[in-house]
């Protein structure tokens, strides 16, 4: 749905930790997504859909319904690598990163992909008709009110989450294919919860929260009419603005392989993760993961103390109730009077 | 497909429990499998896929949570039934996982159609297909490996018992055993291909004591003194059937043919047994296992099947059950159930109160009179109790089914639905108006007779007859709605507090079964719904905090706005399955029109009773003056009664109980 011209990113007033978690997703896909909480009307779904815009071109096997990475052979469908085999080259095509959404009203055939009626009518055929999931595949999922979710398409979410895989055995199908996405969902809080385990697949939660401001509240409107009022023109005079952001994301993905960080970082992650009783070493691994990312987004390839206590600031709050009734809020001055004790024990001789 | 190299499982750090349990069934098939129960994040699922590739001659087979059940036992070969007119059987995953490791991850959230279908599997070891045309036998002997996150749900005792073995996966509490897993994890992205290489000697290493140990395992011998120590911690921990036993002794070979032994020593009888009793164990302590074991109505189910498959039924099982169950009682019991002891004889001799409605007569001045003294219920002041005893709800929502009698069907929390969400378990007879076809099961039944059937341009042929539709499940929770007496007379001692408590623990559970909930409160004048359905427990919660107590006690206004949610509720979703629960003493005194209030009180009961709405009341009258007004509405309501001395999780077991055999 290309027709409808999207809303800038680079003109999103506020809103800064949203945007940056979102970017350093685009960055780093492997950072398992950004699940965003707030009140209605705070821009999320407009920061997601504008997300399309800012991502560049690369390389897809033509013809794939999953759009196989050409070169990553450790991640191709069955057909690629059959066909890699027959005729061993894949021909490519350009394709770009797309958001692939997923209506909350979706029936799991849709999700996961169902067996092809029409072929089997037909010819009599077993084949399998690829879902949503095949097309999220290297793309971001979009899920909008992710907790007002049917709680099996859950299940079916998590598993595939967890893999990069999507199996099948449903329907006469027997069929497995790469599903690896970048899960984005937003929620608003007060329509109900998301499971723990659900929470705890995401990468990071960002709570958004409207613009108290008067001057930033009336700078929303303005813009909003404007883009309204002409969609094409109010897209070029951001232009240059995104053109920025698409640099700025391209260096820093190339920087990315080079970031290096110490021992000691890797334990202080573990102690903060210890120290505030975080299950399992998922937020660990997490933590660690954003905290490179944002160093190669700041330009650098040392990742420094900022960085992971950032990282931490977007990886932790959503993991921080151990049981349903928990204030789940993270009293971030503990973590950072927890830090500055290890600077200080480090500083003794 | 093929997937990325696997994390090897010599580089999974720590969770030694973990990996050892899963090596000893690799080395003894017998010992039938492994059940990881953690939380989340703890490699679980790494360790398992890591496990295949430590294999020879066996596979680790996966059941996806969204399975159906053809594809789990195996159905009609469509394509060659269309294009050669062949009834061939096309095997499923049972056929696969023959001899094989099964794996399920999150086993917990399996469909209980599928569960069936694996127990009855597992319990002949055959797999026996009679459908559409086809029928087929084979055998089915696998291991089973599951993991879970106990915090999303239960398992059913009998598929609990499935499982050989049951290890608790916690997470690493050492920071720099936790950095070098982070190292670990970041090398393996980065290079998955290199990172495997690194651990390929060790890997190799490990395989090779495993072949040696399989080798071993039939010369390991054992001595009557660890078969007599098996069984007496069986017994010990009140196991029922021979399982207990034959598994730990299986573990027990596993270990010292593993360690290179060949006979079976005390101390691996011991360690055998802290991994083969924890989820078999029927009196437990909770935060061992996370799993509660199930006293009276599941131990007769899963009693009978034990004996109906296993003849040389050890009898010691069976001698600890009655002693259990008299120790249980004690514990189940809380400190009000204790502090009110007498009150609850003298209730208990309460005659049934045939003629009740002459009694409500009676009663009504006396509590009139009651008003004006000094009784709780003058108490007008406004105050707010906070939240009390909370406790752990025990199987509240029944996932423990009772196979025989509820046709397998199960779960209160799960719903057939008639609406296209759901997940399709099974195909079924078209029922009505014809929708929501499953063309998969419709395919396989024209399968066989499309040799005999004249075709046009299609090459499947569809009948009428064939036509199938899919049965959905929906795990949706209940709606349950709480109507709160919050009259002053609720007050006094505490009784707030404790009904707060309850209905938190209520709460908590709710939360973990997906139910909705919502809030009714009456005091004063008026009732006010102060949460409106939701599935937001949380919020529910934040209310209750906030409840205050005073005031008259308009029980009829409660009841009538508690009747209009729910309708209104049910138009909107038929599905939702609404349960009222009404806690409240009954002293009703503030009516909503210019007659009795409690007569008023009882004819909204009627309506309530009249829309098929289950309700239960939970009377929390105190003290030695009781009037017995709540047992009487219950019964206009015909809901289920109790007084909230019993509000222990035995309780809620009970009431649930009851439900579900509705």
């Amino acid at each position: 749905m290309n027709q409808t011209k999207a809303y800038p990113f680079a003109a999103i007033v506020g809103q800064e930790q949203m945007k940056k978690a979102l970017l350093l997703n685009i960055i780093n896909p492997k950072l398992n997504g950004v699940l965003i909480r707030g009140e209605k009307g705070t821009a999320k779904s407009t920061a997601v859909r504008a997300l399309a815009e800012l991502m560049d071109e690369r390389e897809e096997v033509r013809g794939c319904p999953y759009s196989c990475d050409p070169n990553e052979e450790a991640c191709w469908c069955d057909a690629c690598r059959e066909r890699f085999e027959r005729e061993h080259q894949l021909e490519t095509v350009k394709g770009q990163m797309r958001v692939v959404d997923l209506p909350v009203s979706a029936t799991e055939d849709r999700v996961v992909g169902t067996l092809d009626i029409e072929a089997a009518l037909k010819t009599g055929e077993k084949r399998f008709e690829p879902g949503l999931l095949a097309q999220a595949n290297r793309n971001i999922l979009y899920v909008d009110e992710i907790n007002l979710l049917d709680d099996h398409v859950v299940d079916v979410l998590l598993d595939s989450a967890a893999m990069g895989v999507n199996t099948i055995e449903r329907e006469g199908i027997s069929f497995s294919h790469p599903a690896r996405f970048t899960l984005v969902g937003t929620m608003n809080p007060e329509e109900g919860d998301l499971r723990p385990q659900l929470l705890d697949r995401f990468g990071m939660a960002v709570d958004v929260t409207g613009e108290h401001e008067v001057a930033l509240r009336t700078e929303v409107i303005r813009r909003r009419l404007c883009f309204e009022e002409d969609p094409e023109s109010f897209a070029a005079l951001y232009e240059p603005a995104q053109q920025e952001i698409r640099k700025r994301i391209q260096s820093a993905k190339a920087l990315l392989p080079r970031v290096l960080l110490t021992d000691n970082l890797l334990t202080l992650t573990a102690k903060i993760s210890i120290f505030l009783e975080v299950d399992g070493h998922r937020s660990d691994i997490t933590m660690v993961k954003t905290a490179m990312t944002l160093a190669a987004y700041y330009g650098r390839t040392e990742v420094e103390k900022e960085d992971l206590l950032e990282a931490a600031r977007l990886v932790l709050p959503h993991r921080m109730r151990r049981t349903p009734f928990e204030e789940g809020d993270l009293d971030f001055s503990k973590v950072e009077e927890l830090v500055r004790k290890e600077e200080w024990q480090e500083a003794r001789p | 497909m093929k997937r990325r190299a696997a994390f090897p499982f010599c580089a999974v750090l720590g969770q030694e429990n973990m990996k050892r349990a899963l090596l000893l069934n690799v080395v003894n098939p017998k010992i039938g499998g492994v059940l990881l129960s953690g939380e989340k994040g703890t490699a679980k699922s790494t360790v398992v896929r890591a496990l295949a590739a430590l294999l020879e001659n066996v596979s680790v087979v996966e059941l996806p949570l969204n399975a159906t059940e053809d594809r789990v036992v195996g159905s009609i070969d469509i394509q060659a039934a269309v294009q050669d007119g062949a009834c061939r059987f096309e095997p499923g995953i049972l056929m696969a996982a023959d001899q094989n490791f099964l794996y399920i991850d999150e086993v917990n959230l399996l469909s209980d159609y599928i569960v069936n279908s694996l127990l009855e599997a597992a319990a002949s070891g055959i797999n026996r297909v009679e459908r559409e045309g086809i029928s087929y036998t084979h055998t089915s002997r696998f291991y089973l490996v599951g993991s879970m996150n106990p915090e999303e749900g239960k398992l059913r005792p009998q598929f609990l018992d499935r499982f050989g073995l049951y290890v608790k996966v916690e997470g690493i509490r050492d920071a720099g055993e936790r950095a070098r897993i982070i190292r670990r994890q970041l090398e393996y992205e980065k290079d998955p291909e290199g990172f495997v290489q690194n651990f390929e000697e060790e890997q190799r290493a490990l395989k090779e004591k495993l072949a040696r140990a399989k080798e071993r395992l039939t010369h390991v011998t054992i001595t009557e003194a660890a078969m007599k120590l098996a069984a007496l911690l069986s017994e010990k921990a009140g196991c029922a059937g021979a399982r207990a036993e034959l598994t730990i002794v299986e573990t027990g070979r596993a270990m010292a043919a593993l360690d290179g032994r060949t006979t079976v020593n005390l101390e691996d009888i011991k360690q055998a047994a802290q991994f083969a009793l924890p989820h078999r164990a029927r009196k437990i302590e909770k935060a061992e296992t996370g799993q509660e074991t199930e006293s009276s109505g599941e131990d007769a189910a899963s009693g009978k099947e034990e004996e109906s498959e296993q003849s040389q039924k050890n009898s010691s099982g069976n001698e600890a059950e009655p002693a259990q169950k008299k120790n249980n009682v004690p514990e189940n019991k809380t400190e009000l159930e204790q502090k009110e002891k007498n009150s609850l004889s003298e209730d208990a001799e309460k005659p049934d109160g045939t003629a009740y409605s002459d009694e409500i007569d009676r009663r009504v001045p006396e509590k009139e009179s009651e008003k004006s003294g000094e009784h709780p219920d003058a108490v007008l002041e406004e105050e707010i109790q906070k939240i009390g005893q909370t406790f752990e709800v025990k199987n509240w929502t029944g996932e423990m089914a009772f196979p025989a009698v509820r046709n397998g069907s199960g779960r209160r929390s799960i719903v057939h639905t008639s609406s296209v969400m759901g997940r399709y378990v099974r195909a079924d007879f078209p029922k009505g108006k014809l929708w929501d076809i499953a063309f998969d099961a419709t395919m396989r039944a024209a399968a066989p007779h499309q040799k005999q059937r004249t075709h046009s341009n299609m090459a499947l042929v569809v009948q009428k007859e064939d036509i199938r539709t899919k049965l959905r499940e929906r795990r949706v929770g209940n709606t349950i709605l709480f109507l709160v007496d919050a009259s002053g007379s609720m007050g006094a001692n505490r009784r707030m507090s404790a009904v707060k408590g309850a209905i938190c623990s209520l709460l908590n559970d709710a939360y973990q079964k997906r139910d909705r909930v919502g809030m009714i409160a009456f005091r004063k004048k008026s009732a006010e719904l102060i949460l409106d359905i939701t599935r937001s427990v949380e919020l529910a919660k934040k209310k209750l905090e906030l409840l205050p107590t005073g005031g008259r006690t308009p029980l009829s206004a409660g009841l009538f706005l508690a009747r209009q949610v729910l309708c209104s509720q049910l138009q909107k979703d038929p599905d939702c399955l609404p349960i009222l629960v009404v806690l409240s003493d009954g002293r009703a005194n503030a009516a909503q029109g210019t007659g009795n209030p409690l007569k008023e009180a009882f004819r909204e009961a009627a309506k309530l009773r009249g829309d098929g709405i289950r309700c239960i009341v939970v009377d929390t009258e105190e003290g030695f003056l009781r009037l017995g007004l709540a047992a009487e509405l219950a019964k206009e309501l015909r809901a289920d009664y109790y007084k909230i001395e019993d509000l222990s999780s035995d309780f809620l077991t009970r009431i649930v109980r009851r439900l579900e055999e509705f």
